[in-house]
């Protein structure tokens, strides 16, 4: 365990060095800091807009700007460091430069050479240069500690705006959006000076991004326009203060008071909330597809019927989503699809047309004939049985996670029909992510996440390749939970990896949605809801439904900085 | 003085095994902190199988070494006064987080137990000496805010003062928008605003224990010999209330304080959820959902020490009021 | 015991010094004497606080008891949605079109069944280390006593969700093991005090020096007396396991999968039933917690007066009947007096 007084003073001594290489920016702040621009938003059409952000945060705030942490606050990867490029997830574009101007891979896939942006100073004055984001490689390649995204290039600054990273082995085309998209770029001639770049906090954090921190303490801090940003007359909001709520009780009422300009919050009732409040809006942007989890490989050692492909089927078409997305969802769900993609988003990605979405009602006849196929035969009590087994499944979910509660509640209403038998249980966070982890679960409640980039390829690879699971009682560490083991599946995949040509790739994961949509092992039910609540009273250009110009939720890492530099102040 | 060594001895062992208790009681539970870190980091992007490794590094995860040599190092580490880091917090070092926690729920819980307190055991003395008054016949209408669920009452308040009618503010321990932390007029002004909603709340759901013993105990001591003897003298009504009766009546009701003080530092993770209140307890709350070890120890530690301490400053005050105590067993 | 999911409350540690031995001033603060050898317990007068208390009781338990077998699968979804009350739906429905009032039948038998159990637990467990140690002395006394101090400071949330996980799915009765466990010291801390005064007396000193074995001593001479504690104590306990719950299950840590009033405030808080006006979702499960324990709180007063006479409360009807303008001391002795002629 660390001890507590080399720390200290190693924080002190950072603290003087900060300072002194940052004069100008610790005379701002100082200044600044005064003063307060009184209330949560300032009045509309004021030049010096400021603007409170609920980023889902509770409790206590512990200081931590450190870029390379896990545990770093929110708005340290995208407000106040930046990454070579931005990649829109909310929906289909090429990557937005912002550090960089280019990459290009070399024909093997094993170097990728990045022009950087000119022009381009750091937070202190100090101008940025393709030297930083050789360091910046260079450091985390040395610091497996940091290396939480198995980053493995080593990279040389070739001059000013050039770099060359170079991957230890070929056909790393997939590390792309992770190196480009999701790497923030820290300043050599600061991080040179830390010690120990594991534990720092990063206290007076120097970055490229649109704002710079003014002030910070447990309950609230404040980030300040960067009045040196790179792209002149950007930002144009003043202030952005981050504030912490313990409740979605407290954030429908900030939401409501004018105390909270943007948060991401679900909202049950959230129209009925709204009505007569003219200056809030509300996107919805779905994203997470929520599925059911099965562990379906009996190989692997998994138990119970989900393991025969026909139940999972026929729960697939025996699921009334238009119902689950009503009671559970709040109305708010997109539709899903079979092959765990977005429909909307990566309609070029879905190779065939008749996989693209899930269906809308209940399919109660195909999901009887499936069975009755397979030799599950209804019994007295209505549940149906095979060989002795009763076609009953517990489904796991996290108690607390209220929607997923009510939609085990309706699955188990509407799975009956067909005579299956669900039997839900409600676990703790900790322990129902270790039961998926080591697969000793039947059914779990859960949601795919984004990927680094709209490439399929981060679904599937995760989701699907054997080699990303491991023997019930072992740990999935890859995120395979379902034990899923196809052939077929593993080299499509690695086949598309290998490759940077996306007609290829296209190919490729059409094998895999092949595979996918008869297999099941993750059965879709929709995807969930992400509701970002606004308040356009102050500050207007807040992404929508018309204009995805960013991911709009207030949590998003990186896509925040976009947000924040895009926004204007009203009237 | 062998009395005071064996109650010594006695709060030894009790600390003892609640330490003992505090150590084992995390290693039993179900999943670790590199685990919960992963998946945190899931949400934000990809994960592989080197983000696990990373974390595990970061963390010096230390799983291996056997059961008793960690007791040992936890320990030593105590008597150090090291607390460890933090995961939630990571790399905050517990004593940080509670050092910034605490100060909170002392002065919100405090403060309310304090009052709730003073108020009980005034209006307990007022009931209690003048029975069947319509006070004394509002003491089993407070005890019904006992049963009410603290956070029921909490957000019914909530809602009516803070929303509807806009009297309170909605959450938090002060206006972060226009005060700053520090000994200004404007903070601490704004922290006894933020404070008094919560703290109507506790007093509220809390005054009718204190109210009832007291006022049964006034009842009891009204009764004794010694008061027949000051009326029959002819002492005034109200030094006999206060200088007779109540100080007697008192003395249980001091040493129930004493106690409930020492239960303040565990805060109320109720209030503290209900009012974003930045206390102890809301650390506590993330702590056990994030399987924080360290953070969880640390704070059980600071509650553990504190109840016994209270406890044990009772013991030794008793034995001082009343000799009986010592003699007896 | 130590992170109290409810507020801090003091009753139950100032009641420890109230009918500890230890504390001066009462001393005759115990029942009526040898009337518990000949009558198996003192008088129980109907006040009017009592009979509401009981009424409140046995209404609760009548609809916990037979309304699930009236009521619809509290669990069953429908298409409308929230509604307010109508002629289908007494209370209203829930967020996912669930009967409110279904949820509140089930629900009070869950919070019942975890009262329940927490009572007798605690009951059984108090009852052991405070009167058996307490009457044995020496070191089964000191030991007992110990361990019931040690459990006293037992943070007792986590322990709710180390024993859990090892189960997998927390019904009502795992959380209601649980909270007893976490429960019962202080009232054998009460007990004990009570135990040591009522051992010292002078009728139990007689019985033992007449040779009466010990475990008759325990259960003839001296657990008569302790009943009307044991009572209140168990009440205060089943108060306590009622309002415990419904905390754990705000907070998110309490039983899943059954129907208690905790979880069920717990559905609506987190549905936002108060912010979309839905009171008919919000306020009865928090009403029926209220009452029910406002109701054993009555109870308990009545409790109290038996342990102590001289609680007993003269009306103002009374007390203008004897001309008195304010309860003297000497008044409060003299209506005690009947009480004690029936010994």
């Amino acid at each position: 365990m660390t001890d507590m007084t080399p720390r200290t003073t190693r924080r002190r001594v950072l603290a003087a060095v900060a300072a002194a290489t940052a004069a100008a920016l610790a005379l701002t702040a100082c200044s600044g800091g005064a003063g307060g621009t009184g209330g949560g938003s300032s009045a509309p059409g004021d030049k010096d807009a400021s603007i409170t952000v609920f980023n889902g945060s509770t409790g206590t705030i512990n200081e931590n700007w450190n870029p390379f942490s896990p545990t770093a606050l929110q708005p340290t990867l995208g407000v106040i460091y930046e990454p070579l490029f931005w990649y829109n997830l909310a929906e289909t574009s090429d990557p937005t430069p912002l550090l960089a101007t280019g990459a290009e891979w070399n024909d093997d896939g094993s170097e990728l050479t990045v022009t950087t942006r000119e022009g381009v100073t750091w937070s202190d004055g100090e101008p940025f240069t393709a030297g930083d984001v050789a360091f910046t490689f260079n450091l985390l390649q040395k610091t497996p500690e940091l290396n939480t995204s198995g980053t493995a290039a080593t990279a040389e600054a070739t001059d000013d705006t050039h770099v060359t990273l170079t991957f230890p082995e070929p056909d790393s085309f997939m590390q792309e959006a992770q190196v480009l998209g999701n790497q923030a770029i820290v300043p050599e001639h600061v991080w040179s000076g830390i010690d120990d770049p594991i534990t720092t906090i990063n206290p007076e954090p120097v970055g490229t991004g649109p704002y710079t921190l003014k002030e910070f303490s447990s309950q609230s801090y404040v980030l300040q326009k960067n009045e040196s940003y790179w792209i002149e007359g950007k930002p144009s909001v003043q202030e952005v203060r981050y504030i912490s709520l313990d409740t979605a009780d407290a954030a429908s009422a900030s939401l409501l008071a004018g105390e909270v300009d943007w948060m991401s919050s679900f909202l049950p009732g959230l129209d009925q909330m709204l009505e007569g409040n003219e200056h809030i809006s509300y996107v919805n942007t779905p994203a997470l597809t929520t599925s059911i989890f099965t562990c379906s490989n009996a190989d692997l050692g998994c138990e119970g019927p989900q393991t025969d492909p026909a139940v999972r089927q026929a729960m697939y078409w025996a699921l009334d989503r238009e119902q689950l997305n009503q009671l559970a969802g709040g109305g708010f769900a997109g539709t899903g699809s079979p092959t765990l993609l977005l429909p909307e988003r990566d309609t070029d990605w879905i190779a065939d047309p008749a996989h693209a979405t899930t269906p809308a009602g209940a399919d109660v006849a195909k999901a009887n004939q499936i069975l009755d196929d397979a030799g599950w035969e209804a019994g007295d009590d209505g549940i149906r049985a095979k060989d002795g087994e009763r076609l009953s499944m517990t489904i796991q979910t996290v108690s607390g996670w209220s929607d997923y509660i009510s939609l085990n509640d309706t699955m188990k209403q509407q799975l009956a029909e067909v005579g299956i038998e669900l039997e839900p249980t409600q676990l703790a966070w900790n322990e129902w992510n270790d039961n998926q982890v080591k697969g000793s679960y039947q059914l779990s409640l859960d949601s795919i996440g984004l990927g680094a980039s709209d490439n399929p390829y981060y679904t599937y690879n995760g989701k699907y390749l054997s080699a990303n699971s491991a023997k019930v009682g072992e740990q999935a560490s890859g995120g395979n939970y379902a034990r899923y083991s196809n052939p077929k599946v593993d080299a499509a995949i690695t086949a598309a990896a290998s490759t940077s040509d996306e007609a290829e790739q296209k190919a490729q994961y059409a094998i895999v949605q092949e595979e996918i949509v008869t297999d099941l092992p993750y059965v879709p039910i929709y995807i969930n809801s992400t509701l970002t609540e606004f308040n356009n009273a102050t500050v207007t250009g807040w992404p929508s439904n018309d204009d995805k110009y960013a991911f709009a939720a207030s949590w998003k890492a990186w896509d925040n900085g976009i947000v924040l530099k895009t926004i204007q102040p009203a009237g | 003085m062998t009395f005071v060594a064996r109650k010594l001895g006695f709060y030894a062992i009790a600390l003892w095994a609640a330490l003992t208790l505090n150590f084992l009681i995390p290693r039993l539970m179900p999943g670790n902190p590199v685990d919960q870190l992963v998946s945190k980091l899931a949400q934000k992007g990809q994960v592989t199988p080197a983000t696990r490794h990373a974390i595990e590094l970061l963390l010096g995860a230390d799983t291996s070494s056997p059961l008793w040599k960690q007791y040992l190092d936890y320990l030593a580490q105590l008597a150090h006064g090291d607390l460890g880091v933090s995961v939630t917090y990571f790399p905050a070092p517990v004593t940080q987080v509670i050092g910034q926690t605490l100060p909170w729920t002392i002065g919100l819980v405090g403060l309310s137990t304090i009052i709730s307190f003073l108020l009980g055991v005034g209006l307990g003395t007022l009931a209690g000496w003048k029975r069947g008054s319509w006070l004394d016949n509002f003491v089993p209408v407070t005890t019904m805010f006992q049963s009410v669920p603290y956070f029921w009452l909490a957000l019914i308040l909530l809602y009516l003062l803070g929303s509807v009618w806009a009297v309170f503010p909605l959450h938090g321990g002060y206006d972060v928008y226009t005060t700053e932390i520090g000994w200004n007029a404007p903070f601490v002004s704004s922290v006894i605003f933020y404070g008094t909603l919560p703290a109507i709340t506790i007093v509220l759901s809390s005054v009718g224990g204190w109210m009832v013993g007291m006022r049964n105990m006034m009842v009891s001591t009204l009764s004794e010999d010694y008061i027949l003897t000051a009326e029959a003298k002819g002492i005034a009504p109200g030094r006999i209330m206060r200088t007779y009766a109540a100080r007697n009546a008192m003395l249980p009701s001091i040493s129930g304080f004493a106690i409930s003080l020492g239960f303040v530092v565990g805060g109320s993770l109720v209030t503290e959820a209900v009012f974003s209140y930045p206390g102890v307890g809301s650390a506590l709350l993330s702590a056990v959902n994030s399987n924080d070890y360290a953070l969880m120890q640390g704070i059980f530690l600071v509650i553990t020490i504190s109840v016994l301490g209270a406890n044990l400053l009772v013991d030794l005050l008793y034995s001082v009021i009343d000799p009986r105590t010592r003699n007896r067993s | 015991m130590s992170i109290s999911t409810q507020e801090p409350q003091p009753p139950r540690t100032s009641r420890a010094r109230e009918v500890d031995g230890a504390t001066p001033g009462t001393p005759d603060a115990a029942p009526a004497r040898s009337t518990a050898r000949r009558r198996r317990g003192p008088s129980v007068p109907l006040t009017p606080k009592l009979v509401v208390g009981l009424a409140i009781v046995a209404v609760t338990v009548l609809f916990a008891v037979v309304g699930p077998f009236f009521v619809a699968d509290p669990s069953r979804v429908d298409d409308i949605g929230l509604t307010p009350p109508s002629a289908e739906h007494l209370l209203g429905t829930t967020q996912t079109g669930q009967d409110v009032f279904a949820q509140l039948a089930y629900a009070s038998r869950g919070s019942l069944i975890i009262g329940l159990v927490v009572g007798v637990i605690a009951l059984v467990l108090s009852g052991f280390f405070g009167v058996v140690g307490a009457y044995a002395g020496g070191f089964v006394d000191e030991s007992f006593s110990l361990f019931s101090n040690v459990m006293l400071v037992i943070p007792g949330l986590p322990l709710v969700i180390i024993i859990s996980s090892y189960v997998p799915n927390k019904s009502v009765w795992l959380v209601a093991v649980v909270l007893a466990v976490t429960s019962w010291a202080g009232s054998a801390r009460v007990l004990r005090g009570y135990t040591l005064s009522v051992r010292s007396r002078d009728y139990v000193l007689a019985a033992r020096v007449a040779g009466e074995p010990p475990s008759r001593v325990l259960l003839v001479e001296i657990l008569p007396n302790l009943v009307p504690l044991l009572a209140s104590q168990a009440m205060f306990a089943v108060i306590f396991a009622i309002l415990g719950e419904a905390g754990l299950s705000f907070l998110g840590l309490g039983a899943t999968g059954s129907f208690t009033w905790g979880t069920m405030l717990y559905y609506a808080q987190n549905g936002l039933a108060l912010r979309l006006g839905a009171w008919w979702w919000f306020v009865p499960p928090g009403l029926m917690i209220a009452l029910f324990g406002a109701a054993l709180a009555l109870i308990n007063f009545s409790i109290d007066e038996i342990i102590n006479p001289r609680l007993r409360s003269q009306t103002r009807r009374a007390r203008k009947r004897w001309h008195l303008d304010r309860p003297a001391p000497v008044a409060a002795g003299t209506t005690d007096t009947p009480t004690e002629a029936t010994a």
